[in-house]
């Protein structure tokens, strides 16, 4: 079997600028990969035929970018045409997309290959993957455990080098924990940065979708792509596109870094936490000035959460009704009984869950009790933080309390998804971009992941970090060689 | 106080959400739905004075776009995804009492 997979992505640039290989020979070997890590069950939908018939017409075309010809795959919640896009739901198991999200239309001007669509957590609600219709990803460090999630399909696949890039979304941690629990490199960008047009809508003030990848410069590569305003979402940011490979190689020295004090209380992990401050150490020692601060309310992010995530769950989903798209029960009495027999046969348990307490928390007063006044502290953890960057280049800290769990492990209590993203939760109350890089193993040999937090647009900035602690740390982080 | 919420709360929950349950899953959500209220309730001893709201992080000023018509999609490509359809119609149950 070929290896090109392997290899960096400048590294294949070059075998397809100099015609030494051709895109066929990458999306072969790309289901050649897949196939043999079937177990894994990273995706919901392959593209097999399309991926062949794109990669046999690149071959006359001109190697015009560096993406070029490169397979990617996608997380089920973004809509791509033609392509079966189900949001691993019951409800949308047979739904083909009539229009490309704005990021589809991206990917496919770079003439990047989508190999597929990834499985998730059923309408990116989870932190494990374990709601999806189709089954839980596996880790491919263990695969006993779990992936993380929501965007547990994109983690796995690239986490086991399958492809080299995949697009995840990230409401509430769940690009940066499945990428802290494979070992990948995740980015959640500014809220705005990247647009929402196209991504099936969870949590409208707080989704972003973002790169998933195996190291820091690509995924600063992938994200050169997607970002840019979009007339078709309004609350994309109007920014000039930038080379967010810039700052990649500069010296750390003099770097002011805050470390919140919550992100090295006692809910995290003894071992994540030694190698966090391993890492504070190694940062330290050359140069970057280390001190710890507080976030106000940081400790209250994951109610917030639950109230609007949900609330805006609840609004968002109110249009799977079984009338222009997706399942439909059959011979209703009355439209009342096709929507309530629609949506109680297809949406899965958490989903109904999240979509009945958003519902109540929205109705007559409780408005007003809940959600107005999350919405107060939200504005109040948002400022804490801006405040915070007024002083300090970067934050940083854990993604995830501990290293990944095993599957089936706490899947009644309705508690358990939302404490695992409680290292997650607050970037996405604040609009800031947040991501993953690895720091780390723990004693099972299960990765740990460093969360670095910058103010909004300063994503370059993070990869300038995060890729001085890749190459400082020079992990392993091939899951194919332990298992 | 219970740790449960009563059928009847279940059902008034499921109904605001247009979700039908199976009795199996009222009494799941009996307790579950009882577990995360709970859990939210502990926004009620957050004390904040500020009464200023974040909706959305973006801070720049939302701006319409120009009123042209732009890429449409075709009525036959809607059509196709729409589980009962007559023509170019939608079909749903007879919605007025007659």
């Amino acid at each position: 079997m070929s290896k090109y997979l392997d290899l960096s992505i400048r590294e294949i640039n070059d075998l397809l600028k100099k015609k030494e290989i051709k895109p066929i020979d990458l999306v072969e070997e790309a289901f050649e990969r897949i196939e043999e890590n079937a177990e894994l069950n990273a995706f919901i939908t392959l593209d097999k035929e399309q991926a062949l018939k794109t990669a046999k017409e690149l071959e006359d075309r001109e190697v015009d970018n560096v993406l070029f010809g490169i397979p990617i795959a996608i997380k089920d919640n973004i809509v791509t045409k033609d392509l079966r896009t189900t949001c691993a739901s019951h409800i949308l198991d047979n739904f083909i997309p009539i229009y490309d999200a704005t990021v589809i239309k991206k990917i496919k001007e770079k003439n990047m290959i989508i190999i597929g669509k990834t499985n998730m957590d059923e309408f990116a609600m989870g932190s494990t993957s374990q709601t999806s219709y189709f089954g839980a990803p596996h880790n491919p460090w263990d695969t006993k455990k779990v992936a993380g999630g929501s965007s547990g399909g994109s983690a796995s696949c690239i986490s086991a080098r399958l492809v080299p890039l995949a697009l995840g979304s990230d409401t509430g941690g769940s690009i940066r924990q499945p990428a802290s629990y494979c070992g990948i490199v995740g980015m959640k960008p500014t809220y705005g940065r990247v647009s929402r047009y196209g991504l099936i809508a969870f949590g409208s003030s707080l989704d972003q979708i973002g790169p998933m990848t195996r190291n820091v410069y690509e995924n600063a590569l992938l994200l050169n792509v997607l970002c840019g305003r979009d007339e078709n979402d309004l609350t994309s940011s109007h920014r000039e596109s930038e080379d967010f490979t810039r700052m990649i190689g500069e010296d750390i020295s003099g770097m002011k870094i805050a470390v919140p004090n919550f992100f090295i209380s006692d809910i995290v992990s003894d071992e994540v936490r030694a190698n966090l401050e391993a890492v504070i150490e190694l940062l330290k020692k050359r140069g970057a000035i280390i001190e710890y601060v507080d976030i106000d309310y940081i400790e209250n992010a994951v109610t917030l959460y639950q109230i609007i995530a949900m609330g805006e769950a609840s609004s968002n989903l109110a249009r799977f009704d079984g009338v222009r798209y997706g399942y439909s029960v059959a011979d209703p009495k009355g439209v009342d009984e096709l929507y309530a027999l629609t949506r109680g046969e297809g949406f899965g348990e958490e989903v109904k869950r999240r979509i009945m307490v958003g519902s109540y928390l929205l109705s007559g007063e409780n408005a007003k009790t809940y959600y107005a006044k999350a919405l107060q502290i939200r504005k109040a953890i948002r400022d804490s933080f801006l405040k915070t960057f007024e002083k300090y280049d970067l934050i940083i800290g854990p993604n995830a309390t501990t290293t990944a769990y095993n599957l089936g492990e706490g899947l009644d209590d309705p508690l358990k998804t939302f404490l695992d993203d409680v290292l997650v939760i607050p970037v996405n109350m604040a609009g800031l971009p947040g991501m993953n890089v690895p720091m780390g193993f723990g004693k099972n040999h299960l990765p740990i992941g460093l969360q670095i937090i910058g103010n909004k647009f300063d994503e370059a900035k993070m990869y300038k970090l995060a890729a001085f602690i890749e190459k400082e740390l020079n992990l392993d982080l091939d899951p194919r060689e332990v298992r | 106080m219970s740790d449960m919420l009563t059928e009847k709360e279940v059902l008034h929950v499921a109904r605001l959400a247009r979700i039908n349950l199976t009795d199996e899953e009222v009494m799941k959500y009996r307790i579950q739905l009882k577990q995360l209220l709970d859990d939210v309730d502990k926004i009620k001893d957050v004390k904040i004075d500020d009464d200023e709201q974040l909706i959305t992080p973006i801070d720049e000023k939302a701006v319409l776009r120009s009123d042209e018509a732009g890429e449409m999609l075709e009525p036959e490509d809607i059509m196709k995804n729409v589980p009962v359809s007559n023509g170019n119609f939608v079909e749903v149950p007879v919605m007025i009492n007659e």
